[in-house]
């Protein structure tokens, strides 16, 4: 039988005073298999653990229990202290007395008895521990961004620069994102294009980083360090290699369309390259308007205009297979649809328009060069409304959730109106105005005292077309002053939401996401960039509501953690996995179907079932469906969970027999 | 030195603790946006300021009716009986706050100080000692069927009719109960009435605030119900119809309501209601608050329109469904007079009247008395019906 030591945790007060250590430790001295038992203040501090390691040796100690906090916390610590004298790590094991035991009562009564049978129970569950030693997996170390927005380009340059080859996909024709949409960026009011293309064209350029565009991931497997994937190119009906991007095929293609990038506020062919600077700069075909495709073989002029022979309409959906050894994503997001604001007759009103259809009004290179004209009479507005907090912070009707940068940009909105328009009135209604980013506030008191901006505390109830003005019913509660404000145009701040198709792609790659649909990080403070899944970090607003600071600075630090997984040849994956009595087995099957990490394959001439011990993720699933008994989890087996469950059992008859 | 006038206004848990047991509970989560203020129909009667944003505020102070100045305390008790409980605020309010629940809150304190309108004190007295908020004799309250052949209710009919006090006893609104039945009758369903063991359903105290009195009569109600057998309620008005269906299940009722409109327009999918006159009309609807917003019965009345041969059915543009503006009578408004230009029921006729339609459709027999009564002083050609009218005079 084991020699097992027990050391048993004050954590200060936070154990000692709801759970009576004397007693605890007089308890489990008496308790079957118990070499020794003693405590400590501190056992994570390091006279605690030269502690452990000294009754380790002394007592030839060959399995301890670290009775403390939860094993999410220090189970490395005392693990790493274990095997400094020797100790497989396997057989060092917590018994959480903290969060599960002296957080949760206030009545030493009750929680030391509570404290003794959970530390019994480990103890059973030491004794039949088994020293394992980790699976070593290969890592290749090779990534895979989804998306080419800032964040995904951003997080691609870094990890292509350090030496690692990284694949791109982005499922419009080109890289950029939303930041390519933007005219001039707060706080410092500098041209988007301007610093995102020189990164668009280094991505391009760059030997390390294959881009695919009008791509989108079509299948996956494996786990961290070795993924299989399929991505799907969609077929632009345009041969790459003979098209020089010269345009005269968008020139003369008869059907014009609202354009996705310029918001509708302008037209694209069917055959286009979404804007100028588009990377790559090869021009797709929308099937579902072009007449070829529409209307059986019609039409045509694109292939007769072009010279190089480039237009292929028989182009297929082509599928390529990759292997790499992490994922970040950077699906980024969409605005709220307009239409969900009746009160505003937003999407009916052609003058209400979203913050990017005002983006591309103000661009430079937008369907208005830069003038800013309203849809319904081309008109050039001279009083503006700027709405904030549309569908955001509205947990009745939307979403409860703030979209973060929308004050921002309205305060930019505004200032960038009056430039634009100096005769022209800028008003913003607000519920307050939030800067919380460097240079924000500054920026936004520069842009009220230079553009003379009117900032008005109140949501508008209503907007009401009258002819062509719209006029916005408010309340400003500061003074409690009725307003009726006739107005040229409206720009509502729409709440950031996921981008659409970002559910469906969780799905698919078996990470969590929020209520909302963001990628839910691994922890909300201190571990912001990877996702729980190993092997999946997460970069710009696919995370969440954030400007382009803090999405630059996000695919940083996802690119700085592939790194860190790239920086060894090999990972070591947990030993706490399944496996199979052979002698047991009857090869029946069922565990196959049950593994969602597809580990679980048939030996088909021993016709049992064996473990992939590098794709299995230890979550219990087949051996809780393994009709015979045959699969157990290591260190977790049957006869251990039957042996701690009737230790509490056993204690807690005891209890209530002392009652 | 003269007494310097104090202009520090005190915190008043006490008062706080009590509006939120009384149901003001939803007062810590405004975020002073304002959004209820600029729905509320007061806002469109452009010349009166009424602060909507700041009762939830108000209340969380404990600085409800608080003023020592009685003209101050008369115009504080004003505000809060101005509300007509259309729930305009509600519908739009970012965190759900129900403005009128937190004022019918300050309304039964208000109430249980005997500090509340004197009209309102009467029709509180009269619904409680006869049965109904005009004082009529309880004899008289089946002589609107007198002739038509309605029997009395029995168990197992399909429905008690529930016609409401004022197509009870007002001769105008008379007609609708009478023109209910005749549809009914004409479409062979088995219906009765409680004729004059009936009392009125109570919602109108309730929203002055007389919450004692109104639970002994739904108390009284929902025992009548239960004698008589009554399992399905088909009501004329909005106001019994929410009263019965989400309120009275609070004191045991169990039994089912449906309101005319949807009852109608059953029958018409369903085959069993024809209309074969032609009814060539422009017809507008004004949809009832209580009907609307509180019950979301929005297309039912739009599809029995629809339905009618000849009728144009025309909406009054930006304020229809849920943002129709009410009539001005709910919540005690019926009996509150304010000065002519103070109006909500002039605001919402001159929308309804802009449509340029023939005639007002309406569905709640408080919108019918509002608009009748309005309209006799203005120099417009256009009619007010409820839909029930309309369907009679097409069969
Ligand atoms: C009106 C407005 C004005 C703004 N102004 C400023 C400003 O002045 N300053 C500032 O700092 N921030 C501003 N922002 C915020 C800024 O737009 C974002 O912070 C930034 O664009 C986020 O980048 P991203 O890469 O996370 O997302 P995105 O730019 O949305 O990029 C995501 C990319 O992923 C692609 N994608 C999505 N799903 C898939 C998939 N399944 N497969 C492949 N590809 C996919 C998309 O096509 C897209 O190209 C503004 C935002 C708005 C709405
Ligand atoms: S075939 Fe005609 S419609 Fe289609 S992309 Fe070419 S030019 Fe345009
Ligand atoms: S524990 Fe079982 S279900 Fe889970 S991954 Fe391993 S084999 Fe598959
Ligand atoms: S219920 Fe109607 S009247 Fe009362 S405050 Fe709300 S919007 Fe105004
Ligand atoms: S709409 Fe709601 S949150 Fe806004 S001020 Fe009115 S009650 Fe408060």
């Amino acid at each position: 039988m084991k020699k097992i030591g027990v050391f048993v945790c004050h954590c200060g007060r936070n154990i000692s005073s709801t759970v009576n250590i004397d007693e605890v430790v007089e308890e489990i001295k008496k308790y079957p298999g118990v070499a020794l038992c003693t405590d400590y203040k501190y056992m994570c501090s390091d006279p605690g653990q030269d502690l452990i390691k000294k009754n380790i040796q002394d007592k030839k100690l060959d399995g301890i229990v670290i009775a403390a906090c939860s094993p999410s916390l220090h189970e490395l610590t005392f693990r790493n202290t274990a095997v400094k004298v020797g100790l497989n790590p396997y057989l060092t094991e917590i018994a959480n007395i903290r969060e599960q035991c002296s957080w949760v009562h206030s009545e030493i009564k009750e929680a030391t008895p509570k404290a003794i049978s959970i530390i019994e129970s480990i103890i059973e569950k030491t004794k039949l521990n088994e020293s394992l030693a980790p699976v070593k997996v290969k890592v290749n170390p090779k990534a895979l961004v989804i998306g080419g927005g800032i964040a995904g380009i951003q997080a691609s340059l870094d990890i292509a620069n350090s030496g690692h080859k990284v694949i791109l996909i982005e499922k419009s024709p080109s890289i950029g994102g939303r930041m390519a949409q933007l005219s001039e960026t707060f706080p410092t009011l500098d041209c988007s294009q301007c610093i995102l293309t020189p990164k668009m064209v280094e991505v391009s350029q760059h030997e390390n980083i294959s881009l695919f565009v009008y791509s989108e991931l079509e299948e996956i497997s494996g786990s961290v360090g070795n993924f299989k994937i399929k991505i799907r190119k969609k077929a632009s009906c345009v041969d790459n290699n003979k098209c020089t991007g010269c345009g005269v095929c968008s020139e003369k293609c008869p059907v014009s369309v609202d354009s996705e990038f310029d918001e509708g506020m302008g037209k694209r062919k069917a055959i286009y390259t979404p804007f100028p600077q588009a990377i790559p700069n090869k021009p797709v075909i929308d099937k579902e308007n072009c007449t070829y495709f529409s209307k059986d073989g019609k039409c045509g002029v694109c292939q007769i205009v072009c010279t190089l022979n480039a237009i292929d309409f028989d182009q297929k959906d082509e599928i390529v297979e990759e292997e790499v050894g992490a994922i970040v994503i950077a699906t980024g997001y969409e605005l709220y649809p307009m239409e969900n604001m009746i009160e505003y007759g937003a999407g009916e009103y052609p003058d209400v328009i979203n913050g990017l259809q005002f983006e591309r009004l103000l661009s430079a290179s937008g369907p208005t060069q830069g003038e800013i004209h309203r849809t319904s009479d081309n008109k050039i507005p001279k009083r503006i409304a700027f709405i904030s907090c549309v569908g955001s912070r509205d947990p009745e009707h939307h979403l409860p959730y703030c979209s973060k940068i929308c004050c921002m940009y309205m305060v930019k909105h505004a200032l960038l109106y009056k430039e634009h328009v100096p005769d022209g009135e800028a008003i913003v209604f607000s519920i307050d105005i939030r800067t919380s980013g460097k240079d924000y506030e500054e920026f936004l008191t520069r842009a009220k005292e230079e553009g003379n901006i009117l900032y008005i505390r109140g949501k508008p109830a209503r907007i009401i077309k009258q002819g062509n003005d719209l006029v916005v019913w408010c309340i400003n509660t500061l003074t409690g002053k009725q307003h009726r404000v006739k107005c040229d145009m409206v720009v509502l701040s729409m709440s950031m939401v996921p981008s659409s198709g970002a559910l469906d792609l969780a799905k698919a790659l078996r990470i969590h996401t929020n209520d909302f649909g963001f990628f839910t990080e691994a922890h909300p403070k201190l571990r912001p960039v990877e996702s729980l899944v190993p092997g999946f970090y997460l970069a710009g607003t696919a995370q969440g509501p954030k400007d382009i600071p803090d999405t630059v600075s996000q695919a940083s630090g996802a690119a700085a953690k592939v790194l860190t997984l790239f920086s060894s040849d090999e990972i070591s994956h947990s030993p706490i996995i399944a496996s199979v009595n052979e002698d047991l087995c009857s090869g029946c099957g069922i565990c196959i179907a049950t593994c969602p990490y597809d580990a679980r394959e048939m030996d088909e001439r021993k016709k049992i079932v064996s473990v992939n011990e590098i794709l299995c993720e230890g979550c219990g699933a087949c051996i809780s469906a393994c009709p015979s008994g045959a699969s157990q989890q290591k260190n977790l087996t049957d006869n251990q969970i039957d042996n701690m469950i009737s230790v509490l059992l056993h204690s807690n008859t005891k209890a209530l027999e002392r009652e | 030195m003269k007494d310097k006038k104090n202009l520090t206004t005190e915190i008043n848990p006490e008062i706080r603790d009590i509006l939120i047991e009384m149901g003001a509970e939803d007062i810590y989560k405004c975020y002073q946006c304002g959004k209820c203020t600029s729905v509320c129909p007061w806002f469109q009667v452009e010349i009166y300021d009424y602060p909507v944003f700041k009762f939830s505020l108000e209340t969380a102070l404990g600085v409800v009716a608080s003023s020592e100045d009685k003209k101050e305390l008369d115009k504080e008790i004003e505000l809060i009986y101005r509300c007509v409980g259309c729930e305009a605020c509600l519908e739009q309010c970012p965190h759900g706050i129900s403005t009128p629940n937190i004022l019918r809150a300050a309304r039964r304190l208000l109430v249980d100080f005997d500090s509340y309108p004197e009209t309102l004190k009467s029709t509180v007295q009269k619904t409680h000692n006869v049965g109904n908020p005009f004082g009529e004799h309880r004899e008289n309250r089946a002589d609107w069927a007198k002739g038509l052949n309605v029997l009395d209710y029995q168990q197992g009919m399909e429905f008690l009719y529930f016609p409401c006090c004022l197509p009870a006893y007002e001769t105008r609104n008379q007609k609708v109960a009478q023109a209910t039945v005749g549809v009914l009758q004409k479409c062979e369903v088995s219906f009765g009435i409680l004729g004059v063991k009936e009392t009125c359903c109570g919602e109108v105290i309730r929203r002055i605030g007389a919450e004692d009195i109104f639970k002994e009569v739904a108390k009284a109600n929902i025992k009548e119900f239960k004698d008589s057998g009554v399992k399905e309620v088909l009501v004329t008005s909005p106001h019994c119809f929410t009263t019965f269906k989400n309120e009275y299940p609070d004191f045991g009722a169990d039994f089912e309501v449906l309101h005319t409109t949807q009852y109608f327009s059953h029958l018409i999918d369903t085959g069993k209601l024809k209309l074969n006159k032609n009814f060539d009309k422009k017809v507008v609807y004004h949809d009832p608050c209580t009907l609307g917003r509180k019950n979301n019965i929005y297309e039912e009345p739009r599809n029995i329109l629809k339905n009618i041969p000849g009728l144009e059915l025309l909406e009054v543009e930006n304020f229809n469904r849920s943002l129709s503006l009410c009539c001005g009578a709910g919540s005690g408004g019926l009996w509150l007079e304010w000065e002519k230009d103070e109006r909500i029921v002039n605001v919402r006729l001159k929308q309804l009247t802009d449509t340029g339609a023939d005639i007002i459709a309406v569905a709640c027999p408080y919108c019918l008395q509002m608009f009748e009564e309005t309209l006799k002083s203005m120099d417009v050609n256009i009619k007010v019906m409820d839909i029930s009218e309309i369907i009679f005079e097409c069969l």
